[in-house]
């Protein structure tokens, strides 16, 4: 398989004191291309962070396998996590440093050529429009600005794989449209996206396949037409349901 | 495992991350310079005030049977304008309502007398108030001074010189230079400063560090580093140990350069005769165990507050190892507390009695050896103790709810226990 992203049987297991053990996520398999935004479409606790973290490294899975680029996810955690972004709403910014210092440390810390970080930080704050506080602390910025710092150093090393985890949580309209249309642009450079969302409007829009988790299974795996002609529905909302209610 | 470059890079971003911190620089460095040494001046100079006050009173004594034939101590006491002469129908009650200081009450001396009127004089006194304990200092002062007096007299009317009635004389004289006095006064000081100074300094660090980035939401991106765990929590103990180790070496230097007018108020003129310094042959030892001790501080303190999810709950966390590290300062004021093996084998305790040895120029090295010795292996344990933490990933995500002693009484003996049941 030459897919940058492929997942096969993933699965977690928690203990929890009050609950007993949690099956989080079981047997997930999925494999995502270069140039393709991949949805992860669940509702809350329908295992979609789990997955996401197992494929960010940060869980380590009870069974089954993962790899980015062929580093497993397990064996070569390192590597794994130099050619990923990991970006979610609970992966907040340094406070204290600007936001020209928060983008040359992650391209640092993840390994981009050091000759060429000043050029990189560079482009990014332009591309990004972040020049006019650039040199301000992240603390200082509004949330629309700490947003855009947020994803200029989710891809300040440049990484094939990007991972946004339900990433316009909390944001207003405007500023998860712009978000939407810097995944779009991600995707246009050939880089390997996994979205997660429970906004089916959003999944609709944005994903090129959708993967539809309920009680940490995906039940269904295609693109939206794809779902369509399987569910015989037009909506992604109607198609959400049908697969859940079919389920259980 | 451990990448130095990494390290550095993480290193950094935690350091300039704190330095801009106001917080970290009032209580890691500020404190340290000016806070503390300002302050003990204010809390000596205000000792001072309030002895001078003290000075300043007049003592009120009642005398009862006083002989005629020592009417002359009488006129001493009412020339003495430190007192003040009162008579009293019931003195002990006075005595208690604080209306007067000291009753002086005179009895005929036991056995045949040499002399006429010879007597006993029982000071009645309020050990719990600070003026009735002046008025007993005034007292005794007086009649011991008149005592000599009259025996040297006596002695004359009886034909016998001075040295005849005091076959035994008893002389004092201080050897120590200045330079030991001086080096006396900071081996009492200086240990107990670093020791309560470095763990304030290092409190901050190690909670903003763990808890501060699980409150502040930067835990997951940190775990998102392309680096192993183990170089992320290197750096975070390199920083914490820096913070600490400065923290230590800025009080102590502060208070050096300022100890001559600290103690001013309360040495008064003889603090110009001391002098105060620190064997330049020590300074390498002294920095040596800063470290060390900062080392150990760090690891207690960051492990305690890894747990904790938010900064309160770091503070309160870290709070009883607080108190553990500067419990043994107390004991360090005790007389005949000194290095041996088993004050070399106590952790904190080694490192204040090896600065207080360094400061006098004394190196006890096969003890100095078991120290160093004993702190590397507490560094050691601790940072085992943080490994074994660490492979838990609910404690790495930051949803492992509870404590250190929570944690070691589930995951380390809970577990073994179950694997006992299981087998």
């Amino acid at each position: 398989m030459n897919e940058p992203v492929v997942v096969q049987g993933l699965t977690k297991y928690f203990y929890d004191e009050s609950r007993g053990e949690v099956r989080a996520v079981q047997e997930v398999d999925f494999a995502c291309r270069a140039g393709e935004i991949f949805g992860l479409l669940g509702a809350n606790g329908a295992g979609k962070t789990t997955t996401l973290r197992m494929l960010a490294t940060i869980l380590a899975p009870t069974a089954g396998t993962a790899s980015l680029l062929g580093h497993d996810v397990v064996r070569e955690p390192e590597e794994a996590r130099r050619h990923l972004g990991f970006y979610s709403s609970s992966t907040a910014l340094y406070p204290r440093l600007t936001a020209r210092e928060t983008i040359e440390f992650f391209a640092r810390i993840n390994r981009y050529p050091a000759a060429q970080i000043a050029q990189r930080v560079g482009e990014l704050i332009e591309r990004f429009g972040i020049a006019s506080y650039a040199d301000v602390r992240v603390d200082r910025l509004s949330t629309g600005m700490k947003q855009k710092v947020s994803i200029a150093r989710t891809v300040a090393h440049d990484p094939p794989v990007l991972i946004f985890d339900e990433p316009t949580v909390g944001l207003d309209v405007l500023n998860a449209l712009e978000l939407q249309e810097r995944i779009r642009e991600f995707r246009a450079q050939g880089k390997t996206i996994v979205f997660s969302t429970h906004i089916m409007s959003e999944a609709e829009k944005l994903c090129d396949r959708i993967a539809i988790i309920h009680g940490g299974r995906i039940l269904a795996c295609d693109t939206l037409d794809g779902l369509r002609r399987a569910t015989g529905m037009r909506y992604l909302e109607d198609i959400f349901v049908c697969c859940v209610k079919g389920r259980e | 495992m451990f990448d130095l470059r990494d390290i550095g890079v993480l290193y950094r971003r935690e350091l300039r991350c704190a330095l801009r911190e106001r917080t970290i620089i009032v209580n890691s460095i500020v404190l340290q310079i000016v806070l503390y040494p300002a302050l003990l001046w204010l809390i000596y100079s205000g000792i001072s005030f309030v002895q001078g006050q003290t000075e300043g009173f007049t003592s009120r004594v009642a005398l009862a049977g006083l002989p005629e034939e020592h009417r002359f101590l009488r006129e001493e006491l009412e020339k003495d304008e430190r007192l003040a002469l009162t008579s009293s129908s019931d003195p002990e009650s006075d005595l208690r309502a604080g209306s007067l200081d000291l009753l002086a009450e005179f009895e005929p001396a036991p056995g045949a007398p040499a002399e006429a009127g010879n007597f006993k004089v029982r000071l009645a006194y309020d050990e719990s108030r600070d003026r009735s304990r002046l008025a007993l200092e005034r007292m005794t002062e007086i009649v011991a001074r008149y005592r000599d007096r009259f025996v040297l007299q006596a002695g004359e009317r009886l034909g016998l010189e001075a040295r005849q009635l005091q076959p035994i004389r008893v002389a004092m004289r201080n050897t120590a230079s200045g330079r030991q006095m001086g080096e006396f006064i900071l081996g009492r000081m200086l240990p107990v400063f670093l020791i309560i100074m470095l763990a304030v300094g290092c409190m901050y660090p190690a909670i903003d560090s763990t808890a501060g980035e699980r409150e502040k939401s930067t835990w997951e991106t940190t775990m998102t580093f392309a680096v192993p765990r183990a170089n992320i929590v290197a750096a975070k103990y390199l920083y914490v140990s820096t913070m600490a180790a400065c923290a230590g070496i800025l009080n102590l230097a502060a208070m050096l350069l300022t100890v001559k007018s600290v103690l001013a108020p309360i040495l008064g003129e003889q603090v110009g005769r001391l002098t105060f310094a620190i064997p330049l042959a020590a300074v390498p030892l002294i920095v040596l165990m800063d470290i060390l001790l900062a080392m150990f501080v760090a690891a207690g303190m960051m492990l305690l507050a890894s747990f904790a999810r938010n900064f309160r709950e770091g503070q309160s966390m870290v709070s009883p190892f607080y108190v553990a590290v500067f419990l043994p300062v107390i004991f360090l004021q005790a007389p005949g507390m000194e290095l041996t093996p088993v004050t070399a084998a106590l952790p904190v305790v080694n490192v204040a009695l090896i600065f207080r040895d360094a400061i006098s120029g004394v190196y006890r090295w096969p003890l100095i050896g078991l120290a160093l010795a004993v702190e590397a292996a507490s560094v050691a344990l601790l940072i085992l103790l943080a490994a074994a933490v660490l492979r838990h990933e609910d404690f790495v995500i930051g949803s492992c709810g509870g404590s250190l002693g929570r944690f070691l009484k589930q995951r380390i003996i809970g577990a073994g226990a179950r694997r006992e049941k299981a087998a």
